[in-house]
């Protein structure tokens, strides 16, 4: 059975999902995402969350969010986005989504709506929620003049 | 009555600064908290400040102890960005740096262990057959941590005359099965601090998404090098191990054989290297854009990195999970009816390293 085969119940629980291979596994992007369903999918088909990765988008207030799931094909990367910088928790169904929402609100102000516990991991006292948002972290770019060819 | 006891985040009983705050009633512990954070030093964001050749030297800064990790699997996401496959040679150097690594690793958080159950001449011992593999990784690598071995493209230092070190880790091997091995897993006072202690079920672990040899530790069956065979592992026989009694005792066990396991890596890699470049390309080739994501094993468990590339002089977005990030949560879970004096010895069973977690 292909990975994408595979993958059809997870595809068909995301509606507008769109699939592609990648040389990691596959990425499914979707816009709005249903948590319960994204977490009851991922559960028949035996995929374990490993990461969530959060990256500001460039001129808003939202933030790409990929959740990394580890399947027997390989990754399974499911991408969407914050809607007003909020999205839907899922560390009331998955234990490890816990920590990685808690430092994404800590670096990029996302609202976790539903989390258990959305205390500070790693944003020391005194610190404002979306301390890595400010101009001063974004991806360094040089002149092309320097770039070597 | 109950009290709570906080532990941390710094304390003779930890390694690097986090904090335990256990809640006790007597000397019964019935629920912990674990806080992190206290070392933050946001590598990923540097990440995107340095070109992709100072980058691997900065992400090789993640941790003092797993370095070689950290570089080797950025390197590995660059390649399948780019779709550069480095040369055998190079990848065969890799598998024996990353077994060397984990060796060192372990023999590390064997030498802690001791001292956090008192057992000052086993610590003492442990670390000295540890400068075994530190002298060896000197040899091949010109350093004893931070080993600047990995490039885009394979490796920086050939090892000129891979069978002249046949043979250096067999003192190690007597070592782990005359020494170590039993004193912590057959002398008795060994044994009264290790057995039934910080237990984790299978469901539990599962639960908690522990990885490495705390998940194998409690039957969870997972190892990268099996389950997604990267560099030459699956030509060397790699051969993982696995134990369900989720207690310390288990844990240092499946430690233990894992050394043993290395050691035989490392000769199986020395001795069949074959000839030839250690490096595909010249210089530092640029990285078009792209993005992968990717896991290795590290000594503590799974790694995973998201790395995305813009085509720019710089990564566009580094993600790091490391093992400990995942599996210093689950010390919550060993806790509950475990004794106070054990804390010390429970949470320092999951190897947490706090360089990498908080990074």
């Amino acid at each position: 059975m292909t990975p994408t085969v595979r993958l059809a119940p997870l595809v068909a629980a995301l509606p507008g999902a769109r699939i592609r291979p990648t040389p990691s596994g596959v990425r499914l992007d979707v816009d709005g995402l249903d948590a319960d369903a994204l977490v009851g999918a991922v559960g028949r088909l035996d995929l374990r969350l490993g990461a969530i990765t959060g990256t500001p988008s460039l001129g808003s207030n939202e933030t790409e969010i990929v959740y990394h799931f580890v399947g027997p094909d390989g990754f399974v990367d499911v991408a969407t986005a914050t809607r007003n910088g909020a999205i839907a928790s899922l560390a009331p169904f998955l234990r490890p989504a816990s920590w990685a929402e808690r430092e994404i609100h800590d670096l990029f102000a996302v609202d976790f709506v539903g989390h258990p516990d959305p205390s500070p991991l790693m944003r020391p006292e005194g610190f404002e929620v979306g301390m890595m948002r400010a101009p001063m972290c974004a991806a360094r770019r040089l002149p092309p003049h320097t770039r070597s060819e | 009555m109950a009290y709570t006891i906080p532990v941390g985040p710094y304390h003779p009983a930890l390694e690097e600064p986090f904090k335990v705050e256990a809640q006790c009633e007597g000397e019964v512990m019935r629920s912990a908290r674990v806080s992190v954070g206290f070392s933050f030093r946001g590598i990923e964001l540097l990440m995107q400040k340095r070109n992709w050749m100072d980058a691997v030297t900065l992400v090789e800064r993640v941790c003092g102890i797993c370095s070689n990790t950290h570089s080797m699997i950025f390197c590995m996401a660059a390649e399948q960005i780019s779709g550069i496959a480095p040369p055998p040679r190079a990848q065969y150097i890799r598998v024996i740096v990353a077994e060397l690594e984990r060796l060192h690793s372990h023999l590390l958080w064997a030498g802690v262990g001791a001292e956090d159950i008192g057992f000052h001449s086993l610590f003492m011992e442990v670390y000295q057959a540890r400068e075994t593999v530190m002298d060896l990784l000197e040899a091949l690598t010109g350093n004893r941590v931070n080993y600047g071995m990995n490039r885009v493209g394979g490796v920086n230092r050939d090892i000129a005359d891979p069978k002249a070190h046949l043979g250096a880790l067999a003192g190690l091997k007597t070592a782990l099965t005359e020494l170590v091995g039993p004193a912590f897993l057959a002398n008795p006072t060994a044994r009264a601090r290790l057995v039934d202690v910080g237990p984790l079920t299978r469901e539990q672990g599962v639960e908690w998404g522990v990885v490495g040899p705390v998940a194998r530790a409690s039957g969870i069956d997972v190892d990268v090098r099996r389950d997604q065979p990267y560099l030459v592992y699956a030509d060397l026989d790699f051969r993982p191990t696995l134990h369900t009694e989720g207690d310390v005792r288990a844990r240092v066990l499946v430690r233990v054989e894992e050394m043993l396991e290395s050691i035989r890596l490392v000769e199986a890699a020395l001795a069949a290297m074959p000839e030839g470049p250690i490096a595909a390309v010249d210089g530092w080739p640029a990285i078009p854009p792209g993005e992968a994501t990717i896991r290795i094993e590290a000594p503590r468990g799974e790694v995973i990195y998201h790395v995305v590339s813009d085509g720019g002089e710089t990564p566009a977005r580094v993600k790091i999970r490391t093992p400990s990030f995942v599996n210093i949560p689950a010390i919550e879970a060993m806790v509950p009816g475990q004794q106070l004096a054990d804390l010390a010895i429970i949470q320092a069973s999951v190897d947490p390293c706090i360089s990498c977690t908080d990074r």
